[in-house]
């Protein structure tokens, strides 16, 4: 319960950041995809089952704000954190450098994969000659931002801000 | 098999993640009233905390621009915008006050910016993200009359369409988006058309196909270049709103119907104010005017 607390509250922080330090804040014209690197972050920490849970919730959030279908972001981070998840879940990974790689992909391939599914569902204009330079300042932001947000992420998922494990996955997965 | 069962479930959750996502989106499309206003009322909820928040992290905004662009330089720029806002206007509406629009508005019977009812509205915020390049919010929703659909123009023409209305603010899409198709009418020709944004290009629209469009070697029938665009009053929004200037047509064999690019003459970036023009957009078209022939039934 007060898992799911945290977790709601610390989505709720980084959607109201995006909208408003980072809707100005850009590098290129491009801002970081905060919602996208809770998703990321979410199907890293908290695995398989309940990242793909909340990233689906953060894409919901982010989807009241955006003006593509309600739902698209929602189901482009649930398949990107599963899929992170699930190709993690097995991996040591204890450095802060594995990390910010993992994030930089992942959050490459949830901005991709918004842009894709939002121009198969008949949103124009998202695969436009932006989107190299969007999916990869936005990814690289992403990464960096990812070594400030991890311990608030442990901190949602666990209660505690320091990782006590050697993976970057310190939190109990169910078996 | 602790894996295995894992596996299944981690699938099983992921599909009704989907199946839901579908449910929401299919909703979505289908403009769902009770949806519309479930998401309406949580942003409701959410702005005062956008607001204060914008402001509290104002100071850091302005360093951020300030580094990057210096303020004299932004201050210059509008200047020197809105002075070319007022030539535009000037120039556009002088070609709309030609014998053809008069007599395309005798015909109708239309003329709807005169009387309609005006709300100047402040731009907060632009693009929250990184694919809304076209998007704007305003200060003002549904509790001071705004309604979506309505016009939002600066005094250079059209800026776009009101999107999405909560209580105290609304969305305005670009008529720079590919996604908005707008009804208007070319002035050195008469001919109405259809024309839509160009994805990647907030400066040009383009028109693909209308009324008495031209053939491809219908030469007589293309606008002159620099001519101007302004609504049509058989659209669903007020008429005679300048749009912009004809910069290109495109014809010949390789193309099966000419095309017309024309360069905006509203900057839809950048924006400080905006005015919405109180006027919802009409379902059914004003009647076209009456053909000279009445066809005799059988």
């Amino acid at each position: 319960m007060l898992t799911a607390l945290r977790l709601s509250l610390l989505c709720l922080g980084m959607l109201l950041l995006q909208l408003t330090l980072f809707s100005d804040v850009r590098i290129a014209g491009v801002a970081p995809e905060l919602p996208a690197l809770v998703a990321v972050m979410s199907g890293l920490l908290a695995g398989v089952e309940r990242g793909s849970v909340v990233a689906f919730a953060i894409g919901l959030m982010w989807d009241l704000y955006l003006p593509t279908p309600l739902g698209l972001a929602a189901v482009s981070f649930a398949l990107v954190a599963h899929a992170l998840g699930a190709i993690t879940e097995d991996l040591f990974h204890d450095t802060r450098t594995q990390m910010v790689a993992l994030v930089f992909v992942g959050s490459a391939a949830a901005v991709t994969a918004h842009a894709l599914l939002g121009e198969v569902l008949g949103q124009q204009g998202l695969l436009s000659e932006s989107l190299p330079r969007i999916v990869l300042v936005s990814s690289a932001l992403n990464a960096l931002l990812s070594l400030l947000i991890a311990p608030v992420m442990r901190w949602a998922l666990t209660g505690r801000l320091r990782q006590h494990a050697n993976r970057l996955t310190s939190v109990p997965r169910p078996s | 098999m602790a894996v295995a069962q894992r596996s299944g479930r981690s699938r099983y959750r992921l599909a009704l993640l989907i199946l839901t996502a579908v449910t929401l989106l299919t909703l979505d499309f289908r403009g769902y009233g009770p949806l519309e206003t479930a998401q309406s009322r949580v942003r409701d909820l959410l702005a005062p905390v956008v607001s204060a928040l914008d402001t509290a992290f104002s100071p850091l905004e302005d360093a951020w621009t300030s580094v990057f662009s210096a303020d004299d330089l932004r201050r210059e720029n509008a200047e020197l915008r809105a002075a070319l806002d007022e030539f535009r206007t000037a120039d556009i509406r002088g070609d709309a006050d030609s014998a053809a629009y008069r007599r395309l508005v005798e015909a109708t019977g239309v003329t709807y910016v005169a009387d309609v009812e005006r709300l100047t509205a402040t731009v907060i915020s632009n693009a929250v993200g990184n694919f809304d390049d076209g998007v704007i919010t305003i200060d003002v929703g549904h509790d001071d009359g705004v309604v979506p659909g309505m016009a939002v123009v600066t005094a250079a023409g059209l800026v776009g369409l009101i999107d999405i209305v909560d209580a105290g603010r609304s969305t305005v899409e670009s008529v720079s988006s590919p996604d908005l198709v707008i009804g208007v009418r070319l002035v050195s020709t008469g001919t109405v058309a259809l024309g839509h944004g160009v994805a990647g290009d907030p400066s040009k629209f383009v028109l693909e196909g209308g009324l008495r469009w031209p053939e491809t070697d219908d030469i007589g029938g293309m606008p002159e270049m620099g001519s101007a665009v302004v609504t049509a009053a058989s659209s669903r929004y007020p008429a005679d709103i300048p749009v912009g200037r004809v910069s290109a047509v495109e014809t010949g064999e390789a193309v099966l119907a000419p095309s017309v690019t024309v360069d905006l003459v509203a900057e839809t970036r950048d924006l400080g104010f905006v005015t919405v023009l109180l006027q919802p957009p009409v379902d059914d078209p004003p009647p076209a005017p009456a053909p000279p022939f009445q066809e005799v039934s059988p």
